[in-house]
């Protein structure tokens, strides 16, 4: 008799099970082309602001980072692949034995509910590994292209896409084990993604408390690793919402368990899931991984920030949907909630454009309290927030030094080869790979 | 709580099984007992309540009421879920494998996972494959995919996998639907076998002929109630009074029912 447990025979049958999911094969199909064209795209852009077919000498490529310039529109295909085609494999391996009736036989064994979703997590989680090949037969031809490679900021961005990914097998696995039927998870599972992009406009819109709950949907996640951060929060949030996906999964599949008792559990799991969810976003620990430093001042203006001890004060007259606020959150305040410990920004505003308050006495303004000393500003701008908060706190602002200046790595070679590892040789070991696999029998 | 399962020898008794949907009564207090190593047909018309009780006591879909018990107290789920298995009818597990490695799967995924109490041990040898294998005749369609068999092969695939299954007491639902007359013989001597061989088998048919050519006892269910339970002559017994005169099973169901 073979040793295997029985956790690991469930694994190998999920594995068999994926490979002939046909929606796995035209996720594995698709990825190719859609990381080709963003891939091909970048690289041609980044080239050209680089001095390919212009003037060399133009600069423009010095303040370049493969990491904007190439990572985040190559990996975004990921993005795509994992809020359109993930959900349908791995509802596919979460529903197909209810489907084929199998689920009342394996339910019947000793192991635990969460252990058998976790088998099929673990299996969608490698075959979503699997998927993410094509990004990194990209890092390989940009590496031969002579590009350069900082692996702290790549890896964020992979691991943010795995996160998602993760995220997306959480939510399937969750309307999968709710829903009877896959077509009817497929819907609740699209329905819940695309809720979360109407989250984000109204965010956008209304601000607040809606921008503080936009900060955890998929979207605005994967933005940030795409920008080489890494924050605890999201980490935990994720990493909570993945596990409440499985469990609730998992209690719904457990079929000789009365819908009632389901119900009041999947409402214990959601209200603890929810309190974990309140205590993570007090978890304020954050790593910029970016070789340019994107999401931090210099070191010299760090050092310098920490000096303040005291909590300081910051009430910004901005809509928000005014540009300048998006600029101020981005270039300066997300950046000095990283360094100092405690700010309190304020957003007034009496309309969610701001196109109508222009002419009102303190639209634009933005006053700083410190230490009972105000001072106010307009500049939306990382240096022009330094320097009003410098003056507050009686602190010298730090000279710039040369070093800490990111010059970029302007790489003017266009895409060679890319179209055909992505448009033909992908797509062919996969039509490969699906026919030897739905050709033989075992 | 101990997660062994239930030993043979020892009395199971179903006791006041109730299972309704909405006002719909599927099964009213519905009791009877199963006896170690004994072939037990549940006899019933379509609609009957058959397979619904046998899903409450596989655990798989939760009853309202009633319980399996052994020695007076109900088995706990742990102990119900390695005392008995349940094969459902009219599905098709894992259709894109092979008859081959679904036999390897239920093997290695049922194996030893509560220990091997004595009576189990011959259930989990590799050696059972083969016997289960060549007694059904499975060896052509080893290479299959489940999903390409015909009805009454996959019916011969699915009762494989119960047989290899390790718990001592098999609820088989249907196990001769979709046979044909030969087929249906060979797998009753089959069950047969495995019953001498200490297993306890509890089957669902609705075919009265069937049950009649396989079954210890009988327990006759319509209208989601237990109707009458024992050999045929303590069926026949019990059924005198309603005019019947033969030890014909058809004609005791019709009269108790």
């Amino acid at each position: 008799m073979r040793s295997r447990s029985a956790w690991t025979w469930l694994v190998a049958k999920e594995w068999r099970e994926l490979l002939v999911a046909r929606a796995f094969w035209v996720l594995l199909f698709a990825i190719g082309p859609l990381v080709g064209v963003t891939f091909i795209g970048a690289v041609r852009a980044y080239a050209e602001l680089s001095g390919l077919n212009g003037n060399p000498t133009a600069g423009v490529g010095e303040a370049f980072s493969p990491l904007i310039g190439v990572w985040a529109p190559t990996f975004s295909a990921c993005e795509l692949a994992a809020a359109f085609l993930l959900p349908f494999v791995a509802i596919r391996v979460v529903s197909a034995d209810r489907q084929s009736g199998a689920l009342k036989m394996e339910l019947q064994h000793p192991m635990s509910s969460f252990a058998r979703i976790s088998a099929k997590a673990l299996v969608l989680i490698v075959g979503w590994i699997i998927a993410s090949l094509p990004p990194m037969i990209a890092i390989g031809l940009w590496k031969s292209y002579g590009g350069s490679i900082y692996a702290p900021e790549l890896l964020t961005v992979a691991a943010g896409h795995l996160l998602n990914a993760a995220l997306t097998i959480g939510l399937a696995t969750a309307a999968a084990g709710i829903t009877e039927h896959p077509s009817t998870a497929a819907i609740v599972t699209l329905t819940v993604t695309v809720g979360t992009w109407i989250l984000n406009f109204i965010a956008a819109v209304q601000g607040g408390v809606w921008e503080r709950a936009a900060g955890y949907t998929p979207t605005a996640m994967v933005a940030e690793f795409q920008h080489g951060l890494i924050r605890l929060d999201v980490l935990l949030v994720a990493t909570t919402l993945f596990v409440t996906g499985l469990a609730v999964g998992a209690i719904w599949t457990r079929l000789g368990v009365a819908v009632r008792r389901r119900v009041s559990e999947s409402m214990a799991l959601g209200a603890f899931a929810a309190a974990i969810i309140f205590a993570a976003a007090f978890a304020g620990a954050s790593w910029d991984t970016s070789e340019a430093r994107a999401n931090s001042f210099t070191e010299s203006d760090e050092v310098a920030l920490k000096q303040i001890r005291s909590p300081l004060r910051i009430e910004a007259h901005l809509a928000a949907e005014d540009p300048r606020r998006l600029d101020l959150e981005r270039k300066a305040l997300s950046k000095l909630r990283r360094t100092l410990r405690r700010v309190d920004v304020t957003y007034v505003a009496a309309t969610t454009t701001g196109l109508f308050e222009q002419t009102a006495a303190h639209y634009g303004e933005i006053w700083y309290d410190l230490d009972g000393r105000r001072a106010m500003s307009r500049i939306t701008t990382a240096e022009g927030v330094l320097e009003t908060i410098f003056d507050l706190a009686g602190i010298k602002a730090p000279q710039e030094l040369d070093s800490e200046i990111f010059r970029g790595h302007p790489l003017a070679v266009p895409p060679k080869g890319a179209a055909a590892v992505f448009y033909g040789i992908w797509p062919a070991l996969i039509v490969a790979g699906a026919f030897l696999v739905f050709r033989r029998p075992t | 709580m101990t997660n062994a399962p239930i030993h043979l020898g020892r009395l199971l008794q179903v006791a006041h099984l109730t299972k309704r949907y909405g006002h719909l009564a599927a099964l009213s207090e519905v009791s009877f007992s199963i006896q170690p190593g004994e072939v037990l047909g549940l006899i019933g018309p379509n609609g009957s309540g058959k397979t619904t009780l046998f899903e409450c006591l596989g655990g798989v879909l939760p009853a309202d009421g009633g319980a399996l018990l052994v020695d007076g107290r109900p088995l706990t789920a742990a102990e119900l879920k390695a005392t008995v298995f349940y094969l459902p009818d009219l599905i098709a597990p894992w259709p894109s494998q092979t008859v081959r490695w679904a036999l390897d799967f239920v093997r290695g995924y049922w194996s030893v996972p509560w220990g091997h109490p004595r009576g189990l041990a011959p259930s989990l040898s590799p050696g059972l494959s083969l016997d289960v294998v060549r007694r059904l005749d499975l060896e052509p369609l080893l290479d299959q995919r489940i999903g390409a068999l015909s009805k009454g092969q996959r019916k011969r695939a699915l009762l494989a996998f119960g047989l290899l299954t390790p718990q001592p007491v098999l609820l088989a639902d249907e196990p001769f639907d979709g046979l044909d007359l030969r087929q249906t013989r060979d797998v009753a001597q089959t069950l047969r076998y495995f019953a001498s061989q200490g297993r306890t088998l509890v089957l669902s048919i609705h075919q009265i002929g069937d049950a009649a050519r396989v079954c210890d006892r009988f327990v006759l269910l319509s209208n989601g109630r237990t109707r009458g339970e024992g050999t045929i002559d303590e069926l026949a017994h019990l059924a005198a009074p309603s005019g019947a005169t033969t030890n014909n099973l058809e004609e005791i169901f019709l009269a108790l029912t």
